[in-house]
């Protein structure tokens, strides 16, 4: 599954990439998020409620930044799993200064198992596609109100 | 014979079954019965680092956790009967150890008080895997340095069987024969019964007797299977599978989850029950077909077929269940259908990959066979530019020639291919199809008519040929108040075997059908059996009721001919009376019964009791055949295909309940098209199953489809006294080429020669875009 999109943040690339970074902000903006921390080695670990269609249930999920270039480019590793079966994924995030804002062009695939794939097929592009959209709404709106 | 055989007669079964007062293994609830849950892989290929089931353990409610590594050593492995030279057996645990090897592979079982917290026990079970690189196309699993499902074996490789005959270097010689090659993809079906499986094992300790009530086609081999992986004695073993709501050969299997049950019970000293979910049904019961086969026919100019070549890949899955790698041998089999074509070379590829094992699924291996034959003799019709009709006609053997003798070593028993085409084209009116065909491609309208003539092989079989036996056990006892119990080693699970049986029973003993009752599933009631598959329950089972009751006749006549002072030879069995053909000297059937058991004056010789029984080995397999059209209309606006009608006459030996026979009929075709135009299993590159659910994996509903024209033509067979073949998959197996042939019909306009199945609207769409003329 391939999910590719922009988004523009009315604030500062510097903030923008402070707060992205930042779990706290990330836990409160990620839908169904109900934890967030840094691990020792640098990576996220993330407790997650979420629902597709008919499934839904608890996630373990463990989140990595690769390669940071401040404040302009990272690549994020996912890997989710709990009783619906497992996502992982890899995505490409890049932020640019647009008009006073910042523009975020992100760029990923994921694969998705077990019973997920097997039941959420038809639902699950549109479920991560609005997910995403909604985590970035909250997230331009803590930022912005900052 | 009597009236009663050949009858419309209702079925025995529908009154319970219709309103719902049937008896599924499901309605059995034991005192202080347990339930199971299982946890499966979400992986199609992983290690398993550890498998964590204390959080389980813990969990209120919750009696016990298994892993594969608890059950190592105490449960057999899941069983695989098919006895071939040469084929590689993976172990195949109950429960997975050490690796997975395809979604849905149980890997921990919890056992609860209540199922639903058995269930979301399961999910509290901790399971860190190591994904490997999954294979789920078997091509690409033959590719060198593809990943090895099973490492020990080497390769993924199950096996590779030939079967030759002719003589092939003048028939490559003869440059006159026209070569036609094609390859046809046989997609991945699932079954789909509309009872998924189930099991209740009751282990009790003082008696060390393991009672299982199963969902299943073979209790008596079921019982021996499990008494092996449980190790309680067989003697002390029973299997029950009571109301049994379909099974289409996915229950002609033993599962692991069955062997596992066994185990809990034992363990536990209490019964324990496994309900499946429709879910775990489409992810981990066993699916059908999927084969990819590459058929080269050689056809002289006037359409006769002279030789066939067949290179077959079938998809096994991850492991055998009990007659995976058996299943395609079957296509090789029946690959030159109801055509004596002298040279043939089939190679059979059975392939590991990373997916749910392929078993028996209605038809299992002959829909394959029929289907590459049939869409070959329509390709030979294109090619030499002739009527499919005329090519069929052309290579058809002729009545007179059977029993037939075929170079792939099985001898047909009877046919008459050429009066049931013609059947079939009359009752289509094919002569008026082509010209409406005609007229409304002028008008931009795209007709087709799709030919199938199919012959299949059933009643299976004779022992020499089977995995675990092929005879079957039938019984008739009369009781002392005249009523009549039969019992049978088959387990019909909806085919209509009470009334059958009770048919022949009633007819042969002259007494009214509602006098006699007929019990199978039971290995208590019924000492010894086979099951329900291969269409041959009747034929085979059927026939040792059949002489079940010629030998309870015969001790019955000399019992009342004693008494009535005649010659047995004088009386007649009718009417509830024995007697002699005047009718002078007359006992009632119940008053003979009482003579027989009360024994007060039997003739020297005679042992008291009514009770008979028989084990009958059939001499050979049958071959019912038949001829269908499908009639279709594509939409050229959507692509959608519609089938207009569908006009069948099959051919299974003599009739016993033409009502029966047609539902057969009607349940099979259903499965057949459906295979043809909607039903796909589809695994994703990564070994994800993405049709988990109904609404994802396209089951026909009857909505779909016209009235089904169903004619039959009866031609009997001398393989058993009551000159019937089987029907069970007949319709399945003779459909899903009509209705692709239609399609394919329909598009020829378009240069089209070949579709895969199945043909869903946006493939045809894509087609009639490429043509942007139409």
């Amino acid at each position: 599954m391939k999910l590719e999109g922009t988004h523009t943040i009315l604030a500062p690339r510097d903030l923008v990439w402070q707060r992205l970074m930042n779990p706290q902000v990330l836990a409160r903006a990620l839908p169904g998020c109900e934890k967030m921390e840094q691990n020792a080695d640098g990576s996220f670990g993330a407790e997650l409620k979420v629902g597709i269609g008919a499934i839904k249930g608890a996630y373990q999920g463990r989140v990595e930044i690769l390669d940071p270039a401040p404040p302009e480019r990272f690549r994020m590793k996912v890997e989710a799993k709990g009783t619906g079966g497992f996502v992982k994924g890899e995505a490409t995030l890049s932020l640019a200064e647009n008009a006073g804002g910042t523009l975020i062009t992100y760029s990923g695939e994921a694969q998705v198992g077990g019973l997920i794939a097997s039941v959420g097929q038809r639902l699950i592009q549109s479920a991560a596609r609005q997910s995403l959209n909604q985590f970035f709404q909250t997230f331009a709106k803590q930022v912005q109100s900052s | 014979m009597g009236t009663l055989l050949g009858e419309r007669i209702k079925r025995k079964e529908d009154p319970r079954l219709i309103q719902g007062r049937g008896h599924y293994v499901d309605d059995v609830k034991l005192d202080g019965m347990l339930h199971m849950a299982f946890a499966r892989s979400v992986h199609a290929h992983a290690r398993l680092k550890s498998v964590n089931v204390s959080a389980a353990r813990a969990h209120p409610g919750v009696v016990a956790a298994y892993t594969g590594a608890d059950l190592k050593g105490k449960v057999g492995l899941v069983p695989c009967a098919a006895g071939m030279e040469g084929l590689k057996v993976p172990d195949h645990p109950c429960l997975a150890v050490d690796k997975v090897c395809y979604v849905g592979e149980p890997m921990a079982a919890v056992v609860a008080r209540d199922r639903y917290v058995a269930r979301d026990a399961a999910d509290l079970i901790e399971i860190d895997y190591e994904p490997l690189p999954a294979v789920v196309d078997p091509e690409k699993a033959l590719a060198a340095g593809s990943p090895l499902i099973h490492e020990k074996l080497g390769d993924n490789v199950a096996f590779v069987a030939k079967l030759e005959g002719g003589d092939w270097k003048s028939v490559e010689a003869d440059k006159s024969l026209k070569v036609i090659k094609q390859r046809m993809i046989n997609q991945r079906l699932a079954p789909v019964s509309m009872e998924t499986r189930g099991v209740i094992a009751s282990y009790s300790p003082g008696e060390d007797t393991l009672t299982v009530w199963s969902s299943t086609q073979i209790p008596h081999i079921l019982k021996t299977q499990l008494s092996l992986m449980s190790g309680v004695d067989e003697a002390r073993c029973r299997v029950i599978a009571p109301e049994v709501g379909g099974g289409f050969g996915s229950k002609l299997n033993v599962y692991g989850e069955e062997g596992v049950a066994c185990f809990a019970s034992k363990s536990l000293g209490k019964p324990v029950k496994w309900i499946e979910g429709r879910g775990e049904n489409l992810v981990a019961t066993i699916h059908g077909r999927d084969q990819i086969n590459t058929v080269e026919i050689y056809a002289a100019p006037d359409g006769k077929v002279v030789g066939l070549k067949c290179w077959i890949i079938a998809d096994l899955g991850a492991y055998h269940q009990l007659l995976t790698p058996a299943i395609p041998t079957l296509t090789a089999l029946m690959i030159v259908g109801c055509y004596n074509t002298p040279n043939v070379f089939v190679e059979t590829k059975g392939v590991f990959t990373n997916k749910m094992a392929t078993d028996a699924y209605r038809g299992a291996g002959r829909p394959e066979a029929t289907y590459i034959i049939e869409r070959a003799m329509d390709l030979v019709a294109h090619e030499l530019n002739l009527d499919p009709v005329d090519v069929r006609e052309k290579n058809f053997p002729s009545s007179k020639e059977f029993p037939l003798s075929l170079v792939t070593g099985v001898t047909y028993d009877t046919a008459n291919y050429q009066k049931t085409l013609k059947k079939v084209l009359r009752l289509a009116g094919y002569p008026s199809l082509r010209k409406e065909q005609e007229r409304l491609r002028k008008k931009g309208r795209y007709l087709g008519i799709g030919l199938s003539t199919y012959v299949e092989i059933c009643a299976m079989g004779p022992s020499s040929r089977m995995p675990a036996g092929g005879w079957e056990f039938g019984s008739v006892r009369v009781d002392p108040t005249g009523k009549v119990t039969v019992l049978s080693g088959t387990s019909p699970h909806g085919q209509g075997e009470e009334t059958s049986f009770a048919q022949i029973v009633a007819d042969g003993l002259g007494i009214p059908y509602d006098d006699v009752t007929v019990y199978h599933g039971d290995t208590f009631q019924v000492p010894i059996g086979i099951g329900t598959f291969g269409s041959r329950t009747t034929a085979v089972g059927g026939t040792a009721i059949y002489r079940a009751v010629e030998q309870l006749k015969k001790k019955m006549a000399r019992i009342a001919a004693h008494k009535l002072g005649v010659k047995p030879g004088e009386l007649e069995f009718k009417d509830g009376k024995v007697e002699t053909a005047d009718g002078q000297k007359s006992m009632t059937f119940v008053e003979v019964a009482g003579e027989a058991i009360f024994a007060k004056q039997l003739p020297p010789g005679i042992e008291p009791g009514l009770a008979e029984q028989c084990v009958f080995e059939p001499a050979n397999y049958t071959f019912p055949f038949g001829a269908h059209v499908a009639v279709t209309e594509i939409d050229g606006e959507t692509g959608e295909v519609r089938l207009r009608n569908y006009f069948a006459v099959d051919d299974c030996g003599r009739i016993l309940n033409p009502m029966l026979v047609d539902g057969q009929i009607h349940g099979g075709l259903a499965q057949g098209i459906g295979q043809a135009l909607w039903e796909e299993h589809v695994y994703d590159e990564n070994g994800q199953l993405v049709t988990g659910t109904l609404m994802d994996y396209a089951v026909p509903k009857a909505f779909h489809f016209p009235w089904f024209e169903t004619e039959n033509t009866q031609t009997r067979t001398p393989v058993n006294p009551l000159g019937v073949k089987g029907v069970g998959e007949a319709g399945t197996i003779g459909s899903t080429p009509a209705v692709v042939n239609s399609v394919i019909d329909a598009l020829s306009p378009f240069g089209v020669r070949h579709v895969d199945m199945p043909l869903k609207p946006e493939k045809i769409w894509k087609i009639l875009k490429q043509h942007p003329g139409n």
